[in-house]
C-alpha cells in the first residue's frame, strides 16, 4: 500500500483567528504585530498582495498602512493557542496519528484512510475544520513528509486546486516541481538555496533529479534526504509525541529603558514567574538557571553592556520562589549601574520530569531561603491563575508594570475568559 | 582525608503531606461503608452544556430581540458551531460585520432571520446580504 501523508496548514493563522470574533475584518488588508508592536509577524492575503513582507518594522511601512487603512492587531498568543487546540483536536478525528508540527500545522497519517479518493478526503478536512473553528486550511498531499509539504504550498498558491492537492502521482509531481524555486522546498534554507544556485540547481525537479549521494558529499545529508523524500521515498517519520521542552526561555524588550535595579528586579521576577508556570503546566523540574540583561544594540551612541549569569541548582525545582530568588542572586552579580537596559531574560534547562525521583537537598540548605518548595501553593496558584488570568502573583514582580512590553491593540481573550467573551447581539 | 561536615542535618520542619481521594474509603478494619458500592463520578456540566469542545464557543447575549426564546442580556450563550444550521435552530451569524443571534426559518423558498420579540423586525435573507453562519445555539445559561 503506498503511503498518503498530508500536510495540513492553516491559512493566515494569527489574522484567520482574530477574524472568526471579528467579521468586520473579513476581506480588509489586516496584518498582526510582534511583541512590543514592532514588526508584522502575520498578513491577511490582502496584506500580502499590496507587497508588505514578513518581519518588516511597522515604522518601515507607514505609509502603505495609512494609504490602504491596513487594521494592525498585537499578538494575543492565548487565544492562537486555543484556537489551536481546536484546529488539532478537529484534525484528529480524521487520522489514526497525527503530528502537530506547529501552531497552525500538523502532518496526518492518511494512509489506507482514503483510498479510493484522496481529494475528496481532503476537502472533507477542509470543510469540517473550517466549520467547526472558523479558520480556514490548505491541505497537501503526497507520499511523504516533504512532498506533503510542497503539495501544500502549491495548495495555498494555486485557486484552481480548491486547497487541496495530492502529488502522489509522479507526472503532476513533475510538472509542478519543474515551475516551484528550489528555495520552497522544506528544510532549504537560503544559504543552501544560493549554493545550489551556483551549481545551476533552480528548482525543486533540478534537485529531485539529482543523485542522492552526490548531493550528500556536496552538501549535508538532510539535503540527500530531501532528494529522496522528493522522489517518494519516506526518510521521515511521523513524530507523534511532541517531547517535552529541554529548555524554557521567557525574555522580552521593554516598552521603555530601565536604569535602576529594582525595576530591573521586578522585570526579572515577571519572566521568572512566566517560564516557571510553563514549567509546571509540562510537569518539569528545572536544574539549571540562567539569566541576562541588556542594553539596546540599536542605540551605539548610548554605552553597551550585556551579560549573562548562570547556576547551576543542587536540588531541581518548579518553585516560583526558588526561581526568582535565585535570579536575584544572579542580578546582583552581574547588574552595573549607568546603563539603559532594554531587554531582560531567564532561560532554564536541565529540566527533567518532575515523577523523577529528585535528588534531594539534604545538605544544602543555605542555597536558598525556602528550604522545602511548596508544591501545594504552586498547584493552587495555578488553578486560581487559570480561572482568573493574573489573579495571583508574587509580590517581587512588584506593581508598576510600565516597563511591559507595549501591546495597544490586543484583542480580547475571546475563548478564555469569561470577562472577555465575544458579544453577539439580539 | 575525610572532608568535615560543614552542614548540620536538621529535620524538616514542612513535612510534605499526601492528599488521598476522599472514596478511597477506610477499609483497612472494620466494616466497608455499605455505600462504596454505589461511588459514581459527580455530575459535569460539561457534558450536558458540550458535545463538540473543539467546536463549542461561549458567546455574551446583549439586546432584548431574543426574549421570546428565552435569551435576555447578559446571559451566555453555548455555541455549537459543529451542527447543521437547520431551520428552526437560533443562529449565531455574522451579518454585516455583526454576530448576531436569531431564529433561523425558511417561509415561501425564502430564508429568514426571525427575532422572538414582536419589537423587532424579522431580516429576509437575500443575495446582496453579507451574511454567514457562524454557528448554532444549543444552551442558554441565564442567571436568575
Amino acid at each position: 500500500m503506498q503511503a498518503l501523508i498530508a500536510l495540513v496548514d492553516c491559512n493566515n493563522f494569527y489574522v484567520s483567528c482574530e477574524r472568526v470574533f471579528r467579521p468586520d475584518l473579513m476581506r480588509k488588508p489586516v496584518a498582526v504585530l510582534s511583541n512590543n508592536d514592532g514588526c508584522i509577524v502575520a498578513r491577511s492575503q490582502e496584506v500580502k498582495d499590496l507587497g508588505v513582507k514578513m518581519g518588516v518594522p511597522v515604522f518601515q511601512i507607514k505609509e502603505i498602512i495609512n494609504r490602504h487603512n491596513i487594521q494592525l492587531l498585537s499578538s494575543n498568543y492565548t487565544l492562537y493557542a486555543d484556537m489551536s487546540a481546536r484546529v488539532m483536536s478537529t484534525l484528529e478525528e480524521f487520522a489514526p496519528s497525527l503530528e502537530i508540527y506547529s501552531i497552525d500545522e500538523a502532518f496526518l497519517n492518511l494512509t489506507g484512510v482514503c483510498p479510493k479518493d484522496p481529494i475528496a478526503y481532503g476537502q472533507r478536512i477542509r470543510k469540517a475544520v473550517q466549520r467547526a473553528t472558523g479558520i480556514p486550511v490548505c491541505v497537501g498531499m503526497g507520499p511523504t513528509k516533504t512532498l506533503a509539504k510542497l503539495a501544500n504550498f502549491a495548495a495555498k498558491k494555486i485557486k484552481k486546486t480548491g486547497g487541496v492537492l495530492n502529488l502522489s502521482d509522479p507526472m503532476r509531481r513533475e510538472k509542478l516541481m519543474r515551475l516551484v524555486p528550489v528555495g520552497e522546498v522544506w528544510g532549504i534554507g537560503s544559504r543552501t538555496t544560493a549554493k545550489l544556485n551556483q551549481l545551476g540547481i533552480y528548482t525543486v525537479w533540478d534537485l529531485a533529479t539529482q543523485p542522492s549521494q552526490r548531493m550528500q558529499a556536496q552538501f549535508n545529508v538532510t539535503v540527500a534526504r530531501t532528494v529522496l523524500e522528493l522522489n517518494g521515498t519516506a526518510c521521515m517519520d511521523l513524530e507523534e509525541i511532541t517531547p517535552d521542552k529541554q529548555q524554557i526561555v521567557c525574555s522580552r524588550s521593554f516598552s521603555r529603558r530601565i536604569t535602576e535595579y529594582p525595576e530591573l528586579s521586578q522585570a526579572m521576577a515577571e519572566f521568572c514567574s512566566r517560564a516557571a508556570e510553563k514549567l509546571r503546566k509540562q510537569h518539569s523540574v528545572t536544574g539549571c538557571i540562567t539569566i541576562f540583561i541588556r542594553t539596546s544594540p540599536f542605540n551605539p551612541k548610548e554605552p553597551q553592556y550585556q551579560r549573562a549569569a548562570s547556576i547551576k541548582l543542587a536540588a531541581a525545582t518548579q518553585d516560583t520562589r526558588v526561581i526568582i530568588g535565585t535570579a536575584n542572586r544572579l542580578l546582583e552579580a552581574i547588574f552595573r549601574q549607568g546603563y539603559n537596559y532594554q531587554k531582560c531574560g531567564v532561560q532554564l534547562s536541565h529540566i527533567q520530569p518532575q515523577s523523577l525521583t529528585r535528588q534531594r537537598d539534604v545538605f544544602d540548605f543555605s542555597d536558598h531561603d525556602l528550604r522545602i518548595e511548596n508544591g501545594a501553593l504552586m498547584t493552587t496558584i495555578d488553578q486560581i491563575n487559570r480561572r482568573f488570568p493574573k489573579a495571583l502573583s508574587i509580590a517581587a514582580t512588584g506593581f508598576d508594570k510600565t516597563w511591559k512590553a507595549k501591546a495597544d491593540r490586543v484583542s480580547p481573550c475571546y475563548t478564555t475568559n469569561w470577562r472577555e467573551l465575544v458579544c453577539a447581539h439580539c | 582525608m575525610l572532608n568535615p561536615i560543614t552542614k548540620i542535618l536538621s529535620p524538616c520542619f514542612n513535612p510534605i503531606r499526601v492528599l488521598i481521594p476522599l472514596f478511597n474509603g477506610k477499609v483497612a478494619a472494620g466494616f466497608p461503608s455499605p455505600a462504596d458500592d454505589y461511588v459514581e463520578k459527580s455530575l459535569d456540566l460539561n457534558e450536558l452544556l458540550v458535545q463538540k469542545p473543539a467546536a463549542t464557543f461561549f458567546v455574551r447575549a446583549q439586546g432584548e430581540s431574543m426574549l421570546g426564546a428565552g435569551i435576555h442580556p447578559n446571559d451566555i450563550l453555548v455555541v455549537d458551531r459543529s451542527i447543521e444550521p437547520v431551520p428552526g435552530k437560533i443562529v449565531i451569524c455574522a451579518l454585516n460585520g455583526e454576530l448576531t443571534v436569531k431564529r433561523l426559518e425558511r417561509q415561501n423558498e425564502q430564508w429568514h432571520l426571525k427575532a422572538e420579540n414582536p419589537a423587532y423586525a424579522d431580516i429576509v435573507i437575500h443575495e446582496e446580504l453579507d451574511m454567514v453562519i457562524w454557528g448554532v445555539v444549543t444552551n442558554v445559561i441565564h442567571a436568575v
